[in-house]
């Protein structure tokens, strides 16, 4: 009866998980190619472009960025944890269902079209690969559906497959667009975190942030999920429309994210499955928690990102995934073996 | 805390649209950033050199550039190092990386032109944009007829003799060609010759070894790849051919390579590149060269 | 006493050659403790997964409390039946107070967490079933058997007139066989839960159910009160094999027979 969560441990908690992304983030801001001193950043714009350099790199450069990272990191890891519980499947992640290969397909599509110009203040890739990744999660969805009912298995065969196809077309095409916005597109989709105008990271939060204040209203539900659709029914948790809110969050939050920023991959598998080792396995307690650990993290990786081969950059994928590796081999060796053998 | 700092964020946008870009304020920019290499090069063509104080990582030539100080690479500028280099003008190009950067680079209050650069008009356009904005028109316009006279000169020499059929490639494993809507293709038809690959929608298709046979190229020009040597290449370059004996490039023994990532880009060494071109095309009209590369040193001033 | 569960011509199958119920029909009032026997295949796990809304049946109705089984909500049901099936272990590590707690989602407000009163029934149900010593452990941790009584804790905590049991005991050792029945019979009595309860032990059966409901293989079936309906006769009928019964008490006892049973004369009847 001791572990039982109640508000007030979850409170601590998250509270601990804010305090550490604060700090991160504070810390990240200062760092960079150039050095900056606050005191020049407090003394404000000044009066004509390119008088107080500092303040501009610090508010229109750093800033974005991290604010930018924090979310994508967050909508990630919060995603992974809806995904890997109603996929019953501590190996899924967030591109599993068809979102990289629709995001893919969308950012393809909208540079053979040649659109250009703004789509709501953003750029025309991003818009593409939110709108086709969130109609290929739903392809799938459907297919899943018509498959073999909504079974965890056939949601996952339907995103194989559809994965598939996708990946056969965008190959098609990658035959048709001409090259330069080839590689455009393709360094696009790699994943990395640009500098985006407040309106936008504005819309985004607010997106990103209900999307995972939603995942928490059914989290504990989440937890039932766990012992398959049958027992969840008997528990009195309609293991069909769980399944269904659960997806739909998670690809819409996820689809923002890679609008935002392409396929930063490594996080939404990484971030949950160490929360968990760590904190357990309540979805109470584990979402809010990695949606804020995987935000930190994601604002500690683009930092180094671009800062470690100055003046060049890394993209922020390749980051997370050779700290993220390690990290999470070394808290599975850890707490494994308090834990015991069996798994 | 979070919301603090978006709080502290919405509290600027007032600040945020005070930053309007003056238009042609003060006069000539005296702090130039250029984020690619063609631009660098016309840049310094117009005699801007000495204004230039950011360059990108690729901006090799001339000389000079090379010693700017380093903004980052062409597909991923630093944006810190352009903002703390207080430019009063960047100029970058117009894809969809470059664009993001300039539309921050706006934001935080800076002169930015972006250009599309991919056709020989565009490197006319390019040249004239700059100047309008550098505040030197009167040297971009004799910079860009210059370039077009010499252009129009081999075009005009070239006319006289029948089109030689080129195949030219980009990479060899798979084989990568250049296509005709490419200004790789402008040059190869401006210097008299014809690409034997038919309009294809991709700019660098890849073919099949049927469409190579059948091709009858005359003429095989392949684009150095890599840092080794040129001769090296050349040697493993006429290796490689061999096996499409049938062709008439073969057969004559003309597979040349080039070094097209200097000799040929879209900037105020291109009539060089041209005529290195058309010395391979018609060589009883251009005077034979030597050496290929001495060549091409000779034709950049 | 009220009919708490009614079942009129019900008819289920797997597939059109897998017909496995056929027209069954059976009343159970309120307060009962029913065990549903028979051979493998005969579709005991079936009926009871009909019973608690899993499966809809091809024909025929279910009603709880003279209400079909379909006007429930699934929240609703969870209210009022309580399922055991075999135990299982997820891939996330729960601990056993974790899922014992996860039988209080019915009543959990919007917030979902736990309250005082939820807290106790949880408390109520680890006493009841001796398993409050392993709470904190991993669900993995813990024996077959110590498994098996974690998630009849579970059901416990849910704290419904209704339990469904699919097979219990079947990795208990003896002392918690007896214990979990007598635990069951505890609730029928103090509680008036209504116990259905599937069961390969036909001597559980006889001590503890009051009635109960003998499938077969070919899809009859005989309901009625237990020491009515089993006889070693209906035994050999239904289960195909012979047995020798004994009684002590008011209970009679049924040991099955094989070939190589120490005993050469002919069992006798009752």
């Amino acid at each position: 009866m001791t572990d039982l969560l109640t508000p007030r441990r979850l409170i601590s908690k998250i509270a601990l998980c804010l305090a550490a992304l604060v700090v991160v983030m504070f810390v990240c801001s200062l760092v960079g190619t150039q050095k900056i001193s606050l005191s020049a950043v407090f003394a404000g714009p000044g009066n004509t472009p390119g008088q107080n350099t500092d303040y501009d790199i610090f508010v229109r450069v750093r800033i974005p960025r991290i604010i930018l990272a924090a979310l994508v990191g967050a909508a990630l890891a919060a995603s992974g944890v809806a995904l890997q519980a109603i996929l019953r499947n501590p190996l899924a992640e967030p591109y599993i269902l068809g979102i990289s290969s629709g995001a893919a397909l969308g950012v393809m599509t909208a540079a053979l079209a040649g659109i250009s110009g703004a789509i709501l203040g953003g750029s025309p890739m991003a818009a593409m690969a939110f709108l086709f990744a969130i109609g290929t999660v739903w392809l799938v969805w459907f297919t899943g559906h018509l498959a073999g009912g909504s079974t965890v298995t056939s949601l996952l065969l339907a995103g194989v497959v559809i994965n598939a196809f996708f990946s056969a077309v965008i190959m098609l095409m990658t035959s048709l667009i001409d090259s330069e916005q080839l590689r455009s597109t393709i360094m696009w989709l790699m994943g990395s975190i640009g500098e985006k105008d407040f309106s936008t990271l504005l819309v985004s939060a607010v997106f990103i942030i209900a999307g995972i204040a939603a995942l928490f209203t059914i989290s504990q539900k989440l937890n039932v999920l766990a012992f398959g659709a049958g027992e969840a029914q008997s528990l009195g948790v309609n293991p069909r429309k769980i399944t269904l809110v659960a997806f739909a969050l998670a690809s819409f939050i996820t689809a923002v994210a890679v609008g935002l920023s392409g396929l930063v991959g490594f996080v939404g598998l990484v971030v949950p499955h160490s929360v968990r080792l760590v904190f357990g396995p309540d979805h109470r307690q584990l979402l809010p928690t990695s949606a804020l650990l995987g935000a930190a993290f994601v604002v500690i990786c683009d930092t180094i990102a671009r800062t470690i081969i100055s003046p060049a950059q890394l993209p922020v994928g390749v980051i997370t995934a050779i700290i993220g590796g390690p990290v999470f081999l070394l808290l599975l060796s850890r707490y494994s073996k308090k834990v015991g053998t069996l798994r | 805390m979070l919301i603090a700092v978006i709080l502290l964020a919405i509290s600027q946008l007032p600040l945020i649209y005070c930053y309007v870009e003056k238009p042609g304020a003060n006069g000539s920019p005296q702090r130039i950033v250029s984020l690619s290499p063609n631009l660098t090069e016309i840049i310094f063509a117009l005699g801007l050199g000495d204004k230039v104080v950011g360059v990108s990582n690729n901006c090799d030539w001339p000389i000079e550039a090379t010693q700017k100080p380093k903004m980052g690479t062409f597909w991923q500028p630093n944006t810190e190092a352009i903002i703390a280099a207080k430019p009063d003008l960047v100029v970058c190009e117009s894809f969809l990386q470059h664009k993001e950067v300039a539309e921050t680079l706006k934001r935080a209050g800076l002169r930015v032109i972006s250009l599309r650069i991919e056709s020989i008009e565009e490197l006319y356009n390019a040249i004239t944009q700059i100047g309008q904005a550098a505040s030197c028109k009167d040297k971009a316009e004799p910079l860009a007829a210059k370039i077009k006279s010499e252009l129009d000169q081999i075009r005009a020499k070239a006319s006289s003799a029948k089109k030689v059929k080129v195949l030219w490639a980009v990479q060899t494993e798979p084989m990568r060609v250049v296509g005709v809507k490419t200004f790789v293709n402008e040059i190869i038809d401006l210097a008299g010759g014809q690409n034997v690959i038919a309009p294809t929608g991709d700019q660098y298709p890849s073919i099949g070894t049927e469409t190579i046979l059948t091709s009858g190229a005359e003429i095989i020009i392949q684009s150095a790849m890599g840092t080794e040597d040129i001769a090296k290449q050349q040697e493993t370059a006429e290796k490689f051919w061999n096996r499409f004996a049938n062709l008439p490039a073969v057969k004559d023994k003309k597979v040349y390579v080039i070094e097209a990532d200097t000799v040929l880009r879209l900037g105020p060494r291109l009539p060089g590149g041209a005529m290195a071109v058309a010395k391979l095309l018609h060589p009883e009209l251009f005077s034979q060269p030597k050496n290929l590369n001495q060549e091409t040193k000779r034709t950049n001033d | 006493m009220s009919i708490c569960i009614q079942v009129e011509n019900l008819d289920f199958s797997y597939g059109p050659q897998a017909q496995i119920l056929k027209n069954l029909s059976f009343e159970i009032p309120a307060g009962t403790f029913l065990s549903i026997a028979g051979p493998n295949g005969a579709g005991k796990t079936t009926l009871l997964n009909l019973l608690s809304g899993l499966l809809k049946p091809a024909c025929g109705s279910i009603e709880i409390d003279s209400k079909p089984i379909s006007s429930y909500s699934v929240r609703q049901l969870a209210k009022k039946i309580a399922v055991v099936r075999q135990e299982f272990v997820p891939v996330f590590e729960f601990s056993a107070a974790q899922v014992v707690s996860m039988a209080r989602t019915p009543y959990l407000g919007a917030l979902a967490f736990e309250t005082d009163a939820d807290r106790e029934a949880i408390a109520e149900a680890f006493e009841m079933t001796d398993t409050a010593r392993f709470a904190d452990r991993p669900l993995g941790h813990l024996s077959g058997g110590e498994r098996q009584r974690i998630f009849i804790a579970r059901a416990l905590a849910q704290q419904t007139p209704i339990l469904l049991l699919d097979e219990p005991t079947s990795f208990l050792d003896m002392k918690h066989q007896v214990g979990i029945y007598d635990l069951l019979k505890k609730m029928q009595i103090e509680k008036q839960k209504t116990i259905v309860s599937v069961t390969h032990d036909i001597n559980l059966a006889a001590q503890y159910s009051d009635m109960i409901l003998l499938l077969s293989a070919d899809g009859s079936y005989i309901f009625g009160p237990t020491r009515e309906i089993l006889t070693t006769e209906r035994i050999e009928r239904v289960f195909g094999v012979q047995t020798f019964s004994a009684q002590t008490g008011q209970t009679k006892f049924f040991f099955p027979l094989g070939k190589f049973t120490k005993s050469h004369s002919s069992p006798p009847g009752f």
